[in-house]
């Protein structure tokens, strides 16, 4: 244990320091994006993350990262219809945006690479620490994505759906969001593709005084990809965020989640459905920082692991010494079907305040025989009984979203999931 | 917020001056040079009269520590130890040996008297007590009923007296320094020495390996109910010394011992090292239940001086059906940083955690345990109660781990913290890994302060604020207390109120 060893470096670490040589000439930005940039490889090169790193301990990304595709600029794919009809589709195609974008009311859209280049989006693009490999590797490669700005009051009467889709190569993408006070949307962030990409993917969202956001992030990566995703926000003055995960897919998947309250009144519920097949690892890692009094938020992660899956959720709720009042729940629950799947879990109170109410809960468990001894005793045969329970299990979670157009369409994903998986 | 201005004020006015065992005892000693060096090894090998296969150890696990570096995950601060700054031997002078209590230097059983361990009282009361084989079993049916406790005291680097002694023997118990057992057993330490807690587990443990100076002994053979408690009492009494002791304790087929410790050190203002290793073992059907009052002296108001408590504590339940049950009360230490775990390698055994660790002042406290299944239907039960006021870190860290063949591994965890003041921190670090699909986990965690309902409802019944808080406080941890041997919860009790004393009003 904990002997010095100057590791070499890996093949991956290689392929990614060799390819910031390469590309260089082509990201946007000069000036301060520039020097993130650097920074941002610097770090990459001091070596991917292993267990040691205790944000990592269950993914050990210098390990996992076995081999990085080069950037491939035949890897065009389409569009795909958005899960709601009649979203406004923002279509991000082998890491790049699309010149023309939907006009919608009250929303104004800009390509990324016209703020990179501009340097306008320098301050946002600093990593979360000296941990956060995903921020690092998105500032240090990323070329394109969208900004969205939603007005001040603006009620969006359809969701705005951003998709990244990706064949094969590598891409590197930024969404970012500014919702103007009182304003109202749903934004669907979509992630799919085909063939063994590696995707970054970073989302950034600020919430003006009293905004309302839905977010839903829809991860449905082919079992070949590696996806690398982190979703920031920051949740001002009685602003409520709703942020749905629904991990679907992936060889190798990583989504973090890094909330901070910042005004009075702020709430933030996690909603999480990881379904686990195959081969395959999935972390989902939480830091929420309730950063002032009177906020409160509730997370509730559900996971279904089959196969040989690995499955993670780390949670950690860090409650700071003024934020008095704060009210903070959460609970991760897994359903572990096979012998072969594995799932761990690790959910963290930091709390400096005392004036609080948090608390965690967490399960790992097979199906309850009781329940499926109910469903069998009316006749239903054991592996329908199962699917049953096994769905029910996940769709409580979706049910709790009030819109019901979003509840049909993440029901129609998990159909379609379990007709290939179940 | 009128009640939370409250509570601030009072923290504000903290004392936590009033550890009752700060005293110091001048006592001739004989120490070995400062510093660690393989010669100091040799040095304490060679004062001990150990086999050569002991130093052999010692030195592979010195060497090998010297190829560590210090742990630093746990959320505890402090500045680096100088480890050449130390004394790693420091034994009263005048006993080379006691075989009873008249060897024993006078002064000595002064400071345990102060202490409260009546060494004498038991010995005496052992000693007009008949003891031939038929009382004895008659003995052994009341254990609870007869109340009596073994002692093993432990005085800077070595075991000063051990008590009942002869009447252990006659159940076939042998309880002894570990000094003892190394030249008198040999065969029983060499097989199980370091294989709870092997000489490269970590970076404490093995410098532990090293240098160890004392500690208890103890084995149960097969079948033998432990007639009664067994006992030992730490005391850290020399200025810049480290304590370093070994507790072994082997449970055979069907026994069943209860085992406690307790520890006390003197106030000074530099901070003193305590880096101890417990291996516990136990057998098919074997029950070993181990219980800790840690009182080492926590540092003062301002956070000056202390005791560094970094334990590594390990119970390996190798037989099908055993139990090993660790309960704990942690109220001193200026950093706390120890781990009680179980290691559930027989079918069907079963492990326990209870803990409560009250951190005041500045102290800090990173506790908790690891559950490792590996049988087929094992199981485990984590209850942990922290508590934390003043300006202290009160951290729970456990992990609880299911192996592809822990079938129906079962495990409930219940970790609930409870904040006293604004300037302190409570946290939760739990860790479930479960690779097997009949596993079932458990896991909640609460963090709350006092609510004011409570209190104001006993309040309002004309109970004054702090004997109110005091009250819930002790309702908080009662699932733990009710774990301890009786005598040691009424201590554990009241030991809980003094560390909580001046911050709760």
């Amino acid at each position: 244990m904990n002997m010095h060893t100057q590791p070499q470096r890996t093949p991956a670490e290689t392929a990614l320091i060799d390819a910031f040589g390469d590309r260089l000439s082509l990201l946007p930005g000069d000036g301060a994006v520039m020097l993130k940039r650097d920074d941002a490889i610097e770090a990459i090169k001091h070596g991917l993350p292993t267990r040691r790193i205790e944000s990592w301990h269950y993914t050990d990304l210098r390990r996992l990262l076995n081999a990085v595709p080069d950037f491939d600029p035949a890897a065009m794919t389409k569009a795909v219809a958005p899960i709601v009809e009649g979203s406004a589709v923002l279509a991000i195609l082998n890491g790049k945006s699309d010149a023309k974008t939907p006009a919608v009311e009250g929303v104004t859209v800009q390509r990324l690479s016209e703020k990179l280049t501009d340097g306008s989006v320098a301050p946002g693009l600093d990593p979360y620490g000296s941990d956060d490999a995903i921020g690092a590797l998105n500032t240090a490669f990323v070329a394109d994505g969208y900004f969205v700005d939603i007005a001040d009051g603006a009620e969006l009467e359809k969701p705005i759906e951003l998709q990244n889709l990706q064949a094969g190569g590598q891409t590197h993408v930024r969404l970012m969001a500014r919702v103007g006070a009182g304003a109202k949307a749903v934004i669907v962030e979509r992630q799919a593709g085909e063939g063994a990409a590696l995707t970054s993917s970073v989302s950034q969202l600020v919430l003006g005084e009293g905004a309302e956001v839905t977010w839903l992030i829809v991860q449905e990566q082919p079992e070949t990809a590696t996806h690398l995703a982190q979703f920031k926000a920051h949740i001002g003055k009685n602003a409520k965020l709703t942020l749905f995960v629904m991990n679907a897919g992936g060889r190798l998947v990583r989504q973090e989640v890094m909330v901070r309250t910042t005004g009075e009144g702020a709430d933030f519920k996690l909603r999480g459905i990881n379904l686990l097949a195959g081969d395959t690892h999935t972390d989902v890692t939480m830091v929420l920082d309730h950063a002032v009094p009177h906020t409160a938020s509730t997370e509730v992660i559900r996971n279904v692991v089959t196969g040989k899956a690995r499955g993670v959720f780390q949670g950690r709720i860090n409650v700071h010494q003024y934020a008095q009042k704060t009210n903070a729940k959460m609970a991760c629950n897994t359903l572990l079907l096979s012998d072969d799947g594995e799932f761990s879990t690790k959910p963290e109170l930091e709390i400096f305040a005392d004036d609080v109410v948090c608390g965690h809960g967490a399960t790992v468990t097979e199906i309850d025989h009781d329940h499926l001894f109910y469903l069998m005793a009316r006749g239903v045969d054991e592996k329908t009984a199962r699917g049953l329970l096994v769905k029910a299990f996940v769709a409580e979670v979706i049910e709790e979203l009030d819109d019901e157009t979003i509840v049909d369409a993440l029901e129609a994903k998990l159909d379609d999931w379990f007709v290939t998986h179940g | 917020m009128p009640a939370v201005q409250d509570t601030i004020d009072r923290v504000r006015k903290i004392d936590v001056d009033q550890y009752k065992y700060g005293f110091q005892t001048e006592i001739a000693m004989d120490k070995a040079p400062k510093g660690l060096s393989e010669d100091i090894i040799r040095f304490i090998s060679a004062k001990k009269d150990e086999p050569s296969w002991m130093l052999e150890w010692r030195l592979e696990a010195y060497r090998r520590w010297l190829t560590l570096d210090e742990p630093t995950w746990a959320r505890v601060h402090y500045p680096k130890i100088d480890f050449q700054d130390i004394y790693f031997y420091a034994a009263p002078k005048s006993t080379p040996g006691p075989t009873s209590l008249s060897d024993v230097d006078p002064e000595l059983l002064r400071v345990y008297e102060k202490l409260g361990i009546p060494l004498r009282e038991q010995e005496i009361l052992a000693g007009v007590q008949k003891t031939d084989a038929s009382e004895l079993e008659e003995v052994s049916d009341n254990v609870y009923k007869s109340g009596r406790v073994a002692v093993d005291a432990v005085f800077d680097s070595v075991s000063v007296v051990t008590t009942f002694k002869k009447e252990l023997a006659q159940a076939g118990v042998i309880f002894c320094s570990i000094s003892e057992a190394i030249r008198e057993h040999p065969e029983l330490v060499k097989k199980y020495l370091g294989s709870v807690v092997p000489t490269s587990d970590n970076y404490y443990a093995t410098l532990n390996s090293a240098v160890f100076t004392d500690g208890s002994f103890v084995f149960v053979p097969k079948g033998v109910r432990c007639p009664m408690e067994l006992s030992t009492y730490f005391r850290m009494n020399e200025k810049n010394t480290g304590q370093f002791e070994r507790t072994l304790i082997i449970a055979e087929e069907g026994a069943y011992v209860s085992y406690l410790e307790g520890c006390t050190a003197p106030q000074r203002d530099e901070n003193q090292l305590h880096a101890a290793v417990v291996e516990l073992v136990a057998l098919d059907d074997a029950e070993i239940k181990y219980s800790t009052v840690q009182n080492w002296y926590p540092g003062d108001a301002e956070g000056k001086g202390g005791i560094y408590n970094f334990v590594t504590k390990r119970g390996d339940c190798r037989g099908d059906r055993s139990k090993i049950s660790w309960t704990q009360v942690e109220t001193g230490s200026a950093i706390t940083w120890k781990y009680p775990s179980c290691i559930l390698r027989g079918d069907d055994s079963s492990g326990e955690f209870y803990s409560i660790a009250v951190s005041n002042g500045y102290q800090q406290v990173d506790s908790g345990t690891k559950m490792i299944h590996l049988g087929k239907n094992t199981s485990s039960r984590i209850i942990s109660k922290g508590i934390a006021a003043g300006f202290s870190q009160n951290t729970y860290r456990g992990q609880v781990s299911a192996h592809r063949k822990a079938t129906n591994a079962r495990n409930f965890t219940n970790c609930d913290s409870l904040l006293i003041g604004d300037q302190c921190g409570a946290h939760t670090v739990p860790y479930m890994e479960a690779k097997n699909s009949t596993a079932q986990f458990e896991h909640e965690a609460t963090t709350s302060k006092i609510s004011e309902d409570q209190k104001f409802y006993v309040m309002q019944r004309g109970i004054p604020e702090e004997e109110a808080i005091a009250l819930i406080v002790n309702g908080f941890v009662k699932d733990v207390i009710q774990q301890l041997p009786m005598e040691f919860a009424v201590e554990a009790q009241k030991l809980i109120g003094i560390s909580l004393e001046g911050s709760v009003g």
